[in-house]
């Protein structure tokens, strides 16, 4: 066996846990349990670029077990073309916010009559389906380095989903609310989410589709914080960006948004999204991607940061024990001073959305696309008919000029975010927030 | 029984324990019990970045008391016996249903459908796949930005208190390559079970989609005719049609289907069909997630909606049969229901004679609304094509439509088909489809 090459620097990273999963589908309990999980990585940076191992169920050995697993991955580094550097970065960890309740103190039991009272809570004539999930998930993760760093903490992420569908003659419409938190257990008296779900797919039923094409439109605090970090986040990946696949490269210190506009990723932000270090083991900390409509910071890895500049490492992240990638984390647009009064006058005509249904980008072509959960035409200032499944899509380099007002109201909102095969938990938000010139699609014509 | 099957019995013996010891405690047990290794490389622009090697085993039990199904799951096959605790407690917890039982009857041990000798998870094989595919994205003038090349091999024990054992192996080659030309994007990917892709036509048609797209005109909104790759028609029939066709969907009220069995639902050129034993399928089975016989599926014929996909537990629950649509959600995943190889088929015709939009992605397919179907999303690498060439390149618009009513509205479907996953599908002409444009 050939001697396996030098190695510049390592990281192992573990990640084990439990996930309690709890399914009630028009009240059937189809599931309440809990799996298990235990899983490492182990990166090595040879020569040029990294060796890495996954591996199940890893249980610390001995120094000559872990040699072994060293060289095995050094073996793996030793195809690796690239020339990879590691910026320097801080290092600190941070506390994990306390819980209100911790949920691994509440039984199963409790937890399962609390999911099924929301879920019961959707119940109305035009509903004919009810579903309610909980999910938590408990990760202890400790990760150490060949600079002898040793960090660890563990955190707890729960929450739950409802789902209401409406049927009547033939149409069929779903209203969906969620909650999902890592300050604790949060199952206790929710049934107005339930409520609330049902509302909103009865009142479907007799939505219109808007008219497509260009026009104003008001997005709410949750669904601006989806168009945040499809039109300007991931674009602002440093991994993107070093690929040649950003159209944000090379445009730091250019304008693209009004000068009164503000885009922040934030990992030590109290929400979702929330790391006490991240997947490298670095501090994290506020990154101000768009300063005053300028292009102003990438999120970066260590591996980025060196490679492209401009920017903090701290923002590369894992799904468990995969590879780390450059991510978001709390993405929002910082408040401005428009009262939500002011915004739906300045709009006059155009179209309100609220709730978000994911989006997309393609972030080195600069389009990307998102989705409303509904919305209402807006006629002389006034909210008038409820329209149903309604898209937006834009140009990353043109949209941030036409948000036109900011309003003072952010509120942040937890999901879930896809790329390169890893889904982790982020936060979106922002204010109301007033865009000219959106591109519609729905059905509706003249 | 081949010699290799024998000896990993031997190896699983522990499989009998958890069995013979659960079968003390509740009616039934199931065990699926998966291991494997792959082995993938990265490159960024075109240079290797990486290499990395995923070993990953996973244990998932089910148990079954009076109609009670409990579920838990593990990396640690050691840990069997907190996992076997789990999963009935958990089933304490489930609403009791009608169960008639799990599969006793023997289903072959096999490697015949999925399963590549020669693929060997091997840095140097990855390596050199992503070599051929930078050397094909050569041929035209784009950057490339990032590409993959993954070799996987696994092993997929199932059993169960019933008598049912099994074992299958499969293999899986995937590659796929991004290039860009200024603001221009393309992506191209090949998946199989056998190493027989072709990595240059995979760099190749990347890059050319990169740089055929450069310098996209805009397009004015109004009605028109369509044809959808084989690739933005799965990424919309995954999205929207297909959840419709699950039987615990439907059963549920959550698919708008449901009402609708032995209706004419779409244009009667049209079939589809579960095909589980196509050669080379990437999904092709002998059994299902649950280890019923798999067989062919006919979910729509002509144009008629004739069959959902059951599980099982939606089976027993509802009066019917199983289809066998039980499938695995990941090593250590529980089963829910899905297909195999979802294949669309009907008369052929040319959809490229006369002047079409050609659409080859979308951006956004998973907003779509799974209740009703509709979708509103952005198309990507789209082109006005003419006498089956593409000719001038659409910048950017908007594709808005209903995935049910489309297929009311069709011009034909193309000779050629493409496996895109668990799916294998034609081009689709779409008769006056709504663009948005910009």
């Amino acid at each position: 066996m050939s001697e396996p090459p030098a190695i510049r620097y390592y990281d192992l990273r573990q990640v084990t846990g439990q996930a309690t999963l709890i399914d009630i589908d028009n009240d059937v309990v189809e599931s309440a349990g809990t799996s298990f999980f235990n899983r490492a990585i182990l990166r090595v940076l040879g020569p040029r670029g990294w060796g890495i191992l996954e591996i199940d169920n890893y249980t610390s050995g001995s120094k000559k077990k872990f040699n072994s697993l060293l060289a095995s991955a050094s073996r793996l580094a030793s195809i690796t073309q690239q020339d990879v550097h590691l910026s320097d970065a801080p290092y600190r960890v941070l506390d994990v916010p306390a819980m209100r309740e911790d949920p691994r103190d509440v039984s199963i039991e409790e937890k399962t009559e609390m999911l099924a009272a929301i879920e019961l809570a959707a119940r109305n004539p035009h509903v004919v389906n009810r579903r309610a999930n909980y999910i938590e998930q408990s990760e202890h993760i400790t990760f150490s380095d060949s600079s002898g760093h040793e960090f660890s903490y563990e955190i707890c992420r729960s929450g739950f989903n409802v789902l209401a569908v409406a049927s009547r003659n033939g149409t069929v419409q779903m209203g969906f609310e969620r909650l999902h938190s890592i300050r604790g257990f949060d199952l206790r008296h929710r049934q107005e989410y339930g409520e609330h779900a049902a509302k909103i797919a009865v009142a479907l039923l007799d939505a219109g589709h808007a008219k497509g094409g260009r026009m104003r439109a008001v997005l709410d605090p949750e669904l601006a914080g989806v168009f945040a970090h499809e039109a300007v986040g991931h674009a602002s990946e440093g991994d993107l960006v070093q690929e040649g696949s950003s159209i944000l490269a090379g445009k730091t210190g250019n304008q693209i948004g009004n000068d009164r506009l503000t885009i922040v990723d934030d990992p030590s932000l109290p929400e979702f999204g929330f790391e006490p270090f991240d997947a490298e083991g670095v501090a994290v900390q506020r990154t101000e991607i768009i300063r005053n409509g300028v292009v102003n910071a990438f999120l970066h890895s260590r591996e980025t940061l060196a490679a492209v500049g401009n920017g903090v490492a701290g923002h590369a992240r894992a799904m468990g024990a995969e590879p780390p990638l450059v991510r978001m984390s709390n993405t929002f647009i910082e408040n401005g001073d428009a009262p939500f009064e002011e915004i739906m006058e300045a709009c006059n005509n155009g179209i309100l959305l609220k709730g978000s249904r994911g989006g997309q980008v393609d972030p080195g072509r600069g389009i990307f696309q998102f989705n409303a959960e509904y919305g209402y035409l807006i006629e002389h200032g006034e909210c008038t008919n409820m329209v149903r499944d309604v898209s937006l899509s834009g140009e990353i380099l043109s949209t941030l000029h036409d948000i036109l007002l900011c309003g003072n109201d952010r509120a942040m909102h937890p999901g879930y975010c896809g790329k390169g095969g890893q889904s982790v938990p982020v936060s979106d938000g922002a204010p109301h927030v007033l865009l000219d010139n959106a591109v519609v699609g729905s059905s509706g014509v003249d | 029984m081949s010699c290799l099957i024998m000896r990993w019995w031997v190896a699983v013996a522990w499989i009998d324990q958890l069995l013979k010891e659960g079968a003390k405690r509740v009616d039934e047990v199931e065990v699926f019990y998966a291991e494997g290794v792959a082995i993938s490389a990265d490159t960024k622009r075109r240079n290797v970045n990486l290499a990395i090697r995923s070993d990953e085993c996973g244990l998932g039990i089910r148990t079954i008391d009076k109609g009670r199904i409990g579920t838990s799951s593990t990396h640690n096959p050691k840990q069997w016996r907190e996992c076997l605790e789990a999963a009935i407690a958990s089933g304490r917890l489930a609403t009791p249903q009608q169960w008639n039982g799990l599969p006793e009857q023997a289903v072959p041990d096999t490697d015949i459908l999925c399963y590549d000798p020669s693929l060997t998870p091997d840095p140097q094989a990855a390596y050199g796949l992503l070599e051929q595919m930078l050397e094909g994205a050569a041929q035209h003038p784009a950057q490339v930005t990032s590409g993959s090349a993954t070799l996987s091999s696994a092993t997929d024990v199932i059993a169960n208190s019933s008598g049912l054992r099994s074992i299958s192996r499969h293999t899986g080659l995937s590659i796929s390559l991004e290039a860009i030309q200024g603001q221009s994007t393309g992506s191209e990917f090949a998946h199989s079970c056998f190493f027989d892709v072709d990595p240059p036509a995979v760099g190749e048609r990347a890059a050319f989609l990169a740089s055929q797209s450069a310098g996209g005109k805009d397009i004015a909104s109004g009605n028109y005719d369509i044809l959808l790759s084989p690739i933005a028609y799965a990424e919309l029939l995954a999205s929207a049609f297909i959840p419709a066709l699950s039987a615990r969907n439907v059963h549920a009220g959550r698919s708008c289907l449901a009402n609708h069995l032995g209706d004419d639902i779409m244009d009667p050129r049209l079939s589809f069909y579960d095909d589980p034993h196509r050669k080379k399928g990437l999904a092709s089975g002998l059994w299902d997630g649950e280890g019923m016989p798999t067989k062919r599926i006919d979910f729509i014929r002509d144009g008629s909606l004739l069959s959902f996909a059951y599980d099982l537990r939606t089976a027993y629950r509802y009066g019917k049969e199983s289809t066998a649509s039980a499938i695995r959600n990941g090593v250590s995943g529980g089963t829910m229901i899905g297909h195999h190889n979802f294949t669309v088929t009907g008369s052929r015709t040319d959809v490229e004679d006369e002047r079409v939009i050609y659409i080859n992605s979308v951006v956004g397919a998973h907003t779509a609304n799974p209740m009703n179907g509709d979708f509103s999303v952005e198309i990507s690498n789209a082109f006005w094509m003419e006498d089956g060439e593409l000719q001038t390149p659409i910048r950017s618009a908007m594709l808005v439509g209903n995935v049910f009513t489309m297929h009311k509205e069709i011009g034909g479907i193309s000779d050629e088909v493409r496996q895109i996953g668990p799916m294998v599908l034609p081009s689709i002409r779409l008769i006056s489809q709504r663009i948005i444009g910009k």
